[in-house]
């Protein structure tokens, strides 16, 4: 082997180790693949919030287009995102919270459900209430079926019940046009009839 | 050839490091039951040993290096209470994995699943070590092929000059 290919080689090597290493400086190390995209709603029967005496099934997802969204008053980042997502709602997405508090856990503490609604109602009252309802997932059950590592986290449901999007973190104006708008537009092109029920609720969103 | 001799003894010395730790760990785990284990009863300790080596192995999703047995936070108080659920309804310990991965992913386990993408991680190492020992043969005999050469030449010229 002649002297430039004994240059060239680690040259390369380099090279392709500098790529690989300069890529992983932009890596996000929380970002995971959601092992749940494409599968069905895990089943559920969890009470409402507000109302324990309504409880909520896989059948909220029925023909309709849902954005379930994991939240608690005790998560900072939840509160930077209600206004926006009351906007979206406002436009004429459905957005469904799933409802969780640690302090209602025996592990963590302890807090009257009724506390945890009139803190929820303060919440909601300052920074908007997006949400058609509230599912309270007592045990946090669904949450671990979900894959749910923490709040703020959205699902984006399709109208047979299929999860389509799983986002960590908050939704922003950046994230709703770069990581929802392309899925919603495919649901869309599958369901024809709901974009006109998303037009038609975006009028009486406007009237509101 | 002695540099043959030193290699294969560093080679011996690496393995050897990696094996012993392994054991040692083991011994430690038996040694020591976990607190936060002694608050969840078990009928047979021999299912206390599985529910101790399972929050070990599995990852917290939140806390990314941790074990769901070291951290403290909400999710893996919940997986811990998930893993002895399962593990009260009767169901093996893989059962109990496959639970998890299902959930959280390849992530969640300790020990990555062997397929085309992370086989490169047993691979390359591997293939390291053969490329550069070949390397290392083939530059050593051409190189004293050579030097020999040269040698002979530059006696040659001493001798003329002489």
């Amino acid at each position: 082997m002649s002297r430039l290919t004994w240059f060239l080689i680690p040259l390369i090597l380099f090279l392709l180790l500098t790529v690989f290493l300069y890529n992983g400086l932009f890596s996000d190390p929380s970002a995971r693949e959601s092992s749940l995209i494409e599968n069905e709603f895990p089943a559920f029967s969890l009470p409402d919030l507000a109302d324990e005496a309504i409880t909520h099934t896989n059948d909220i997802f029925d023909g309709q287009m849902t954005f379930v969204n994991v939240w608690g008053v005790w998560c900072v980042t939840c509160a930077i995102e209600l206004p926006y997502l009351t906007e979206l709602s406002q436009k004429g997405y459905r957005f469904v919270g799933l409802y969780y508090d640690q302090d209602l856990d025996p592990d963590f503490g302890s807090k009257t459900i009724n506390r945890v609604r009139a803190e929820v109602i303060e919440t909601t009252r300052r920074f908007g209430n997006p949400f058609a309802f509230n599912i309270f997932d007592v045990y946090r059950d669904t949450s671990l079926d979900l894959g749910v590592t923490g709040a703020p986290e959205t699902f984006l449901v399709d109208p047979a019940g299929v999860i389509r999007l799983h986002h960590l973190g908050d939704i922003n104006e950046r994230v709703w046009t770069g990581k929802f708008l392309p899925v919603i537009e495919a649901i869309q092109r599958e369901y024809p009839v709901l974009s006109q029920l998303s037009t038609e609720h975006q009028l009486t969103g406007l009237k509101q | 050839m002695k540099i043959f001799q030193r290699v294969a003894l560093l080679m011996l010395f690496l393995s050897l490091s990696h094996i012993l730790p392994a054991f040692a760990d083991d011994k430690a785990e038996r040694a020591a039951p976990q607190g936060y284990a002694e608050n969840y009863a078990f009928d047979d300790p021999e299912q206390r040993q599985v529910f101790i080596r399972l929050t070990k192995e599995l990852r917290c999703p939140m806390c990314q290096n941790q074990n769901i047995a070291d951290s403290d936070a909400m999710i893996a108080h919940d997986m811990r209470r998930k893993v002895y659920q399962l593990m009260q309804e009767g169901k093996s310990e893989s059962d109990v994995v496959d639970f998890m991965k299902q959930r959280y992913g390849d992530f969640v386990y300790y020990q990555p699943p062997v397929n085309t993408v992370t086989i490169w991680l047993w691979l390359i190492p591997l293939l390291f070590i053969i490329v550069m020992s070949i390397l290392f043969v083939v530059r050593r005999k051409s190189a004293d092929e050579t030097n020999i050469d040269e040698k002979l030449a530059k006696a040659d010229a001493m001798l003329k000059d002489d």
